[in-house]
């Protein structure tokens, strides 16, 4: 990058950054300060802390997958429809993000529990059950998470307006056509994002899920809720660090590996 | 093949009311100021918006009829574009742009690549098939753009300031590339531009579009030696006045008259070309002409001639030499006379 005499960094700028930085890095530091090589070889050879990782990314992705099938059509007629109520709908959109997740996960509970009209629906046509259960936990994930990919999403299809799709029109494509051969492969970068960080929230997602869906071992217990159930009941604090740390690594690798392939304007 | 169109429609605080008529084989251009509409004229032929009242009869096919509610989507006219931005699909090779129109209407893959490298061949730019449109320089853009809009044999061919976004060393080849390419295609052809040369180059009448309006039409020869707006007057580089014609007088609204060669009476408009203005320091004296004593306004060099913008009883345009302008000192500004042969006066009427 370029700079000039009149671009160069205030130094004022400097003394809250840092605080910025040290605010996110010190709890990191005590965290690792706690773990043992040895206490994280036990946990990554512990069939109970593997369980609840490979839950976790079964849940999240396929909270994500949900999230894209739902929530790109949302973003799509949120920015390029004049539906009327859109105001509305967008501030519904954003509920989830200002809502506490245990909230959330009431909310989900006294809607799609067995005692309630859905519910009881979806038990008895189906034998379907939602809370506490797998799914459940997925859906307590998705809740979270879809504003999330919903609003990057719009945001993407909002900084370009139709042109390319009018274009492919007087070409001879079909709507539908358009639509999959110029707004999506367009929106890529987008949806990217927007499903990173729906990713994201969906991994580390705690209140939703043990309120919804509960905290059972290898039906529920996502790592988060394992972590924090070491730490509350044994008090094994090496285990939680641990299973923590998993969750770290693997969200760091994934988040700075999207950036850098996808998120360049981003992020 | 011929297009009959009458659009009509409110763009934000625009009205625009333009009726075309093109027959086939011809090009017309509609040409006018940025803003004055030409695009959502356009935009209304190739189906992109609608008209509030108006209709498209595309070959005795009607696209659009708001009085009788037919429409047919853009998709299904047969249409062929050259945007002036949103050119190439950035995430598709040159190739696979050209290719796309024949893709869209169910051409086999192989074929319609086949065809399309065909295309980039006659346009030049077969160099570059596998590139990414972000590769390429905006004349290469423009060449591929033509190839994509003529491969699916269009009836109407719409280009919209094909030239705009090209830069000027690779204009002049472009402009002949275009032109070349559009005479032999065999549809009906509307250039849209508020370049003047664009239009020159490639249509052999102009439809004058401006504030929404029709202001006037005919062979480009015709509007651009007899405009009928100030604006095509100054693209055509010429001084135009309008007044009232009696006798061998032309009375302009201000009050101030010129000695004009009879024959036109009535509401009329006069053109005069900028090197017929000659300028003096002192009233030139002698021969039967008009002198109009004024201010120098400004003077912009304008290639090898300066142009001079005079106030006074009739605002003009002189272009005189470098080496006049120094002579007469006219860079200190201050009083000149402008003097103008009733000859070099071109009256007709309004």
């Amino acid at each position: 990058m370029r700079r000039g005499a009149a671009g160069r960094p205030l130094l004022g700028l400097y003394i809250p950054a840092a605080v910025a930085v040290l605010f996110i890095v010190v709890p990191l530091v005590g965290l690792l300060a706690h773990a043992s090589l040895a206490d994280i070889g036990d946990a990554l050879t512990s069939s109970a802390a593997l369980t609840a990782l490979r839950l976790s990314l079964e849940c999240s992705l396929l909270a994500v997958i949900v999230s894209a099938i739902v929530g790109v059509p949302l973003a799509y007629l949120l920015a390029r429809t004049a539906m009327r109520g859109r105001r509305l709908l967008r501030g519904l959109v954003l509920l989830p993000l200002v809502l506490p997740p245990v909230v959330g996960g009431i909310a989900l509970q006294s809607a799609f529990g067995r005692s309630t009209p859905i519910g009881g629906v979806l038990h008895s046509l189906f034998g379907v059950t939602l809370p506490f259960s797998t799914a459940g936990a997925v859906m307590a994930e998705a809740f979270v998470g879809l504003p999330f990919l919903v609003i990057t999403v719009e945001a993407g299809l909002r900084q370009r307006d139709a042109g390319f799709e009018e274009v492919a029109a007087t070409l001879g494509a079909r709507p539908w056509r358009r639509f999959w051969l110029i707004t999506m492969p367009l929106l890529a970068p987008s949806l990217t994002a927007g499903a990173a960080l729906c990713w994201a929230r969906a991994l580390g997602e705690f209140g939703a899920t043990i309120t919804f869906a509960g905290s059972f071992p290898g039906t529920t217990e996502t790592l988060p809720l394992a972590a924090y159930s070491a730490f509350e009941g044994s008090g094994a604090v090496s285990r939680a660090i641990t299973l923590s740390l998993i969750l770290l690594v693997i969200s760091v690798a994934v988040l700075v590996g999207l950036r850098d392939r996808w998120l360049g304007t981003l992020a | 093949m011929s297009l009959d169109a009458d659009v009509g429609l409110t763009r934000g605080s625009l009205e625009v009311r333009c009726a075309v008529h093109v027959e086939p084989g011809q090009t017309i251009a509609v040409l006018g100021p940025n803003g004055a509409g030409k695009t959502t004229v356009l935009r209304v032929l190739a189906g992109l918006d609608h008209s509030r009242d108006g209709h498209v009869v595309l070959d005795g096919e009607v696209l659009e009829d708001t009085a009788s509610g037919a429409w047919v989507e853009p998709e299904s006219r047969r249409v062929g574009v050259v945007f002036q931005d949103h050119t190439l699909f950035p995430h598709l090779s040159v190739l696979d742009n050209v290719a796309f129109g024949l893709r869209s209407r169910g051409v086999a893959r192989v074929v319609a690549r086949r065809r399309a490298h065909e295309w980039l061949e006659r346009l030049g730019v077969e160099d570059h098939a596998a590139s990414r449109p972000s590769a390429i320089s905006g004349g290469q853009g423009q060449r591929v753009a033509l190839a994509r809009a003529l491969i699916t044999e269009p009836r109407l061919l719409l280009l919209d300031e094909p030239l705009a976004a090209v830069d000027a060393s690779a204009k002049v080849d472009l402009r002949r590339t275009l032109r070349e390419q559009v005479s032999g295609f065999d549809g009906v052809r509307i250039l849209v531009t508020h370049d003047l040369l664009e239009a020159a180059a490639l249509a052999e009448s102009v439809v004058i579009l401006e504030d929404g309006r029709v202001s006037q039409q005919g062979s480009f020869a015709e509007v651009t030696a007899r405009p009928r707006s100030s604006w095509v007057a100054r693209m055509a580089g010429l001084n135009l006045l309008s007044g009232q014609a009696a006798a061998d007088v032309l009375r302009l609204g201000n009050g101030s008259e010129l000695v004009v060669v009879g024959g036109v009476r009535g509401p009329a408009l006069a053109t005069i070309q900028p090197r017929a203005v000659g300028l003096h320091r002192e009233r030139p004296g002698g021969s039967p002409r008009n002198v109009l004593q004024s201010t120098i306004a400004g003077i912009d060099p304008h290639g090898d001639r300066w142009r001079v913008r005079l106030d006074g009883p009739v605002p003009l345009v002189a272009e005189v030499t470098p080496a006049a302008a120094h002579e007469l000192r006219l860079a200190d500004g201050g009083v000149v006379f402008a003097s103008i042969k009733a000859t070099e006066i071109d009256v007709y009427p309004m």
